[in-house]
C-alpha cells in the first residue's frame, strides 16, 4: 500500500518539474518563468487531486505553501529575481495568498456550515423530512419522487454527503423489506445520490463547486448574487429531479405496490429550537431578496453564525467539528485562480491560442463535457477548481463572443453546473460511494443512470443558457468595461518581461 | 491505507482458530492476529503502535493462565495510546463481579459467552471496528466495502 503512494508521489514530482523546463516559446507560447511554476502548480495540483497520494485537502494546503514560496513576493530572492535583480514575472502578493482561506466565499460557505449544523443538531432537517414526504402517500412510486425532492431541497443548504447519509438511513430499513428481485431497491437507493447531486447545483452554497464560480466571477467584476443563482438553478434542480425520476422509474421499475417510511419524531420547541427556526429561515429570506435590499449574500451569510455564537445553539465543540477541510479544500482552488489571473499567465496564454475564432456553442458544450468528465473521476470539487479559472480567463478574452449563452457568467455556471452532474461511478461523488456501500447498487446501475442523467443534464444547461443568454439575464456588462484595461496591460507585460526574462531558465 | 489490527487472546489455540476463522471475510481490511496471554497481548499491542500500526480491537477470554482478561482490558482502556481501542470480553467463565468490573473499570464494548454465535461476532466487530475508524479520523473509503451502514450513515449525517 505504502509503495504505491510513494511512487505516485515520485510521478507528481516527476512530472511538474518537467513541466518546469518545457520550452514553451518553442511552440509559440511566451511565458514567462514565474507563469511557467504557475503552470506546473496546475499539473501538481491536477495530479495530486486525480491520484490522491494525500487527502484533497491537503493538496490545496500544499499549493498554497509551495506558492508562498516560489512565486509570492516573500519567496526567496533567489527564486524570484534575475542577477541584475529585476523581478522574473508579476509576483503574488502573499497576503492575498493567505487571504483566500478567509474569502467572503469562504465565509458564505461557513454561514452554511452554521445552518446546517443548527438545523441537524435541533433535527429540523429529520422533522421537515417527516412533514414533507407525508403529501406523497404510500404508492413507492411518488414516494421516491418524494425522496429526490427532499434530498435535493436538503442539500441545497447542507453537504450532499451529510443529507445522503441522513436520507440512505432513514430509507434503509425500509429497502430491507423489498423482495430480493424488486428493482425498485435499486431505483430508491440511486435516487438519494442523484437527489442530493443535483441538489447541491440549487444555491451557491449547496456544493463547493458552486462556490468557486462564484467567487471567479467576483474577482472578474460581474458577482452573481445568491438570488440570481437560485432563480435559475432552483429550477433547473426541478426538472432535473422530474427527468431522473422518470428514468429511474424505466430504468429500475417498482414491483413493491405500497410503503411506508416510518419517522418517529417532534418537532422541537424548546426556544434554542426556535431561534434554529427562525434564524434560519430568515437567513434563506434575506438571501433571496439581498438584492432588492442591498445586501451583500456574503455578509448575509455571517448573521446565523452571530446568532447561533451567541445562543449557544453552537457550541465551541461543535465548531471545532465543522467541515474546515472543506473550506481548506477551496481556498486551494481560490489560490490556483489567484494565480493564473495575478501573474497575467491567463492572458498570455489566451494571447497564444485564437479562442476567439472558435464557435462560442463549442466552447460552452466542450467545457460542459469536460468539467463532467474530469469530476467524475475526481472530486468535484477540485475539478472545478482546475477549470474555473481557466475558463474565468477564457471568458475574459472572449468577451461579447459568449453573449448568446450569457458570456462569462453562463460559461463558468455551465462548468459549475457539469461537475455537479458528474454521477456515474461511486468513486465520482461520496454520496455516490455511499448509495454504492448499501450494497443494493451495482456500478453497472450505477453508470447507466449516471451516463443517462448527465448527457441530458448538459443539453438541458446548454439550453437554458442560451435562452437566459438570449434574454440578458446574465449581466456581464462589466466584464466588457475592464477588458481593455487589462488587456492593454497584458500586451505590455509580455512584451517586456519575457524578453529580457525568458532566457534565464535556459542557461 | 492505516493497518488495523484485531487481536484475539486466549490460551486455547482452537479458540483462536475459531475466531480467527469467523472474522476471516474482514482480512483483506484488517489485521486478525492472536495472542496466547494477557502478556503477549500487550507486548503484541507496543509492537503494532511502534510500526505505526494501531490496534481496533481486542476480543479477549477471561480465565488465562497469567493475568485475567477483565484485567488486561482495564489495562488497555487506561493507556492513553489505546483510548479508542474497542474491547470484547469472550468468555464463558466470567462471574458477576467480574462482568461487573469490565463494564465499569474496563469499559468494554460488548460481552461474548462461549459458544457464541459467529454472525453475530462478525456483526459486532464490523459495527465497532466502523466507529473505530471514524473516531480515529481515518479515511473511511478506504474500508467502504466492510463498514456497517447503521454507524456510517449516523456518523456522516452529522457532518
Amino acid at each position: 500500500m505504502d509503495k504505491t503512494k510513494w511512487i505516485k508521489i515520485l510521478i507528481i514530482a516527476l512530472l511538474s518539474v518537467i513541466t518546469l523546463f518545457i520550452p514553451f516559446d518553442a511552440i509559440g507560447v511566451q511565458v514567462n518563468p514565474v507563469e511557467q511554476r504557475v503552470i506546473a502548480m496546475f499539473v501538481l495540483a491536477a495530479l495530486c487531486w486525480i491520484l490522491e497520494p494525500f487527502p484533497v485537502w491537503a493538496t490545496s494546503i500544499l499549493i498554497i505553501v509551495v506558492m508562498l514560496f516560489t512565486i509570492s513576493d516573500k519567496a526567496p530572492a533567489a527564486l524570484i529575481l534575475d542577477d541584475s535583480g529585476a523581478k522574473f514575472g508579476n509576483l503574488l502578493s502573499y497576503k492575498a495568498l493567505m487571504a483566500t482561506f478567509a474569502d467572503p466565499t469562504i465565509m458564505l460557505f461557513l454561514g452554511g456550515f452554521f445552518l446546517a449544523a443548527a438545523a441537524t443538531k435541533y433535527q429540523l432537517d429529520f422533522n421537515l423530512a417527516r412533514v414533507l414526504l407525508r403529501p406523497f402517500g404510500n404508492n413507492p412510486k411518488y414516494v421516491l419522487l418524494g425522496l429526490m425532492m427532499i434530498t435535493a431541497l436538503f442539500s441545497m443548504f447542507m453537504s450532499n454527503t451529510a443529507t445522503a447519509a441522513m436520507m440512505l438511513a432513514i430509507l434503509a430499513p425500509v429497502l430491507a423489506l423489498f423482495d430480493k428481485g424488486d428493482k425498485g431497491r435499486i431505483a430508491f437507493a440511486l435516487a438519494i445520490p442523484i437527489g442530493a447531486n443535483i441538489g447541491g447545483m440549487g444555491t451557491p452554497i449547496g456544493t463547493p463547486p458552486n462556490a468557486i464560480v462564484v467567487k471567479a466571477l467576483a474577482d472578474a467584476q460581474v458577482p452573481i448574487s445568491f438570488a440570481k443563482w437560485m432563480y435559475f438553478a432552483v429550477p433547473y434542480m426541478l426538472v432535473m429531479i422530474l427527468i431522473a425520476w422518470f428514468v429511474l422509474i424505466k430504468f429500475f421499475p417498482i414491483t413493491k405496490k405500497s410503503m411506508e417510511l416510518k419517522i418517529e419524531n417532534r418537532f422541537l420547541k424548546t426556544p434554542s429550537a426556535i431561534i434554529v427556526y427562525v434564524t434560519f429561515a430568515l437567513t434563506v429570506l434575506l438571501w433571496m431578496t439581498g438584492d432588492l435590499l442591498g445586501l451583500d449574500s456574503n455578509a448575509i451569510a455571517m448573521i446565523p453564525m452571530a446568532v447561533f455564537a451567541i445562543t449557544r445553539v453552537i457550541t465551541k465543540d461543535d465548531l471545532n467539528k465543522m467541515s474546515w477541510d472543506v473550506l481548506w479544500l477551496v481556498a486551494g482552488g481560490f489560490a490556483l485562480g489567484l494565480g493564473i489571473q495575478k501573474t497575467g499567465l491567463a492572458e498570455h496564454l489566451l494571447a497564444s491560442i485564437p479562442f476567439a475564432s472558435w464557435p462560442a456553442l463549442a466552447i460552452l458544450i466542450g467545457a460542459a463535457l469536460i468539467a463532467i468528465f474530469m469530476s467524475t473521476f475526481m472530486s468535484n470539487t477540485a475539478a472545478t477548481s482546475l477549470l474555473a479559472p481557466i475558463m474565468a480567463a477564457l471568458g475574459i478574452s472572449m468577451g461579447a463572443g459568449l453573449d448568446s449563452f450569457g458570456g462569462m457568467q453562463g460559461l463558468l455556471v455551465a462548468v459549475a453546473l457539469s461537475c455537479s452532474l458528474a454521477m456515474s461511478l461511486p468513486i465520482s461523488t461520496p454520496p455516490n460511494a455511499l448509495a454504492y456501500s448499501t450494497g443494493f447498487v451495482k456500478t453497472k446501475d450505477m453508470a447507466k443512470m449516471g451516463v443517462t442523467v448527465g448527457l441530458i443534464g448538459i443539453i438541458i444547461i446548454c439550453g437554458m443558457l442560451l435562452v437566459l443568454g438570449g434574454a440578458g439575464y446574465f449581466d456581464n456588462r462589466k466584464v466588457a468595461e475592464v477588458v481593455p484595461a487589462t488587456t492593454t496591460e497584458i500586451v505590455a507585460a509580455p512584451v517586456a518581461a519575457p524578453a529580457e526574462v525568458a532566457p534565464a531558465p535556459a542557461q | 491505507m492505516e493497518t488495523i489490527n484485531i487481536i484475539c487472546v486466549d490460551d486455547q489455540s482452537d479458540v483462536l482458530d475459531a475466531v480467527t476463522r469467523d472474522l476471516r471475510s474482514l482480512e483483506q481490511f484488517y489485521r486478525v492476529e492472536g495472542a496466547e496471554s494477557a502478556e503477549d497481548c500487550l507486548s503484541l499491542m507496543n509492537e503494532m503502535d511502534e510500526r505505526g500500526e494501531s490496534v481496533g480491537l481486542v476480543i479477549s477470554d477471561h480465565v488465562m493462565p497469567g493475568g485475567n482478561g477483565v484485567e488486561l482490558l482495564q489495562k488497555i482502556s487506561s493507556n492513553p495510546i489505546f483510548k479508542e481501542t474497542r474491547k470484547i470480553l469472550l468468555t464463558g467463565q466470567a462471574n458477576h463481579a467480574d462482568t461487573i468490573r469490565a463494564v465499569n473499570e474496563a469499559h468494554i464494548d460488548n460481552y461474548f459467552e462461549k459458544p457464541w454465535d459467529p454472525e453475530d461476532l462478525l456483526a459486532t466487530t464490523k459495527s465497532l471496528l466502523t466507529s473505530f475508524v471514524l473516531d480515529k479520523g481515518f479515511e473511511y473509503k478506504d474500508f467502504l466495502p466492510i463498514l456497517d451502514q447503521v454507524v456510517l450513515l449516523s456518523y456522516l449525517k452529522k457532518d
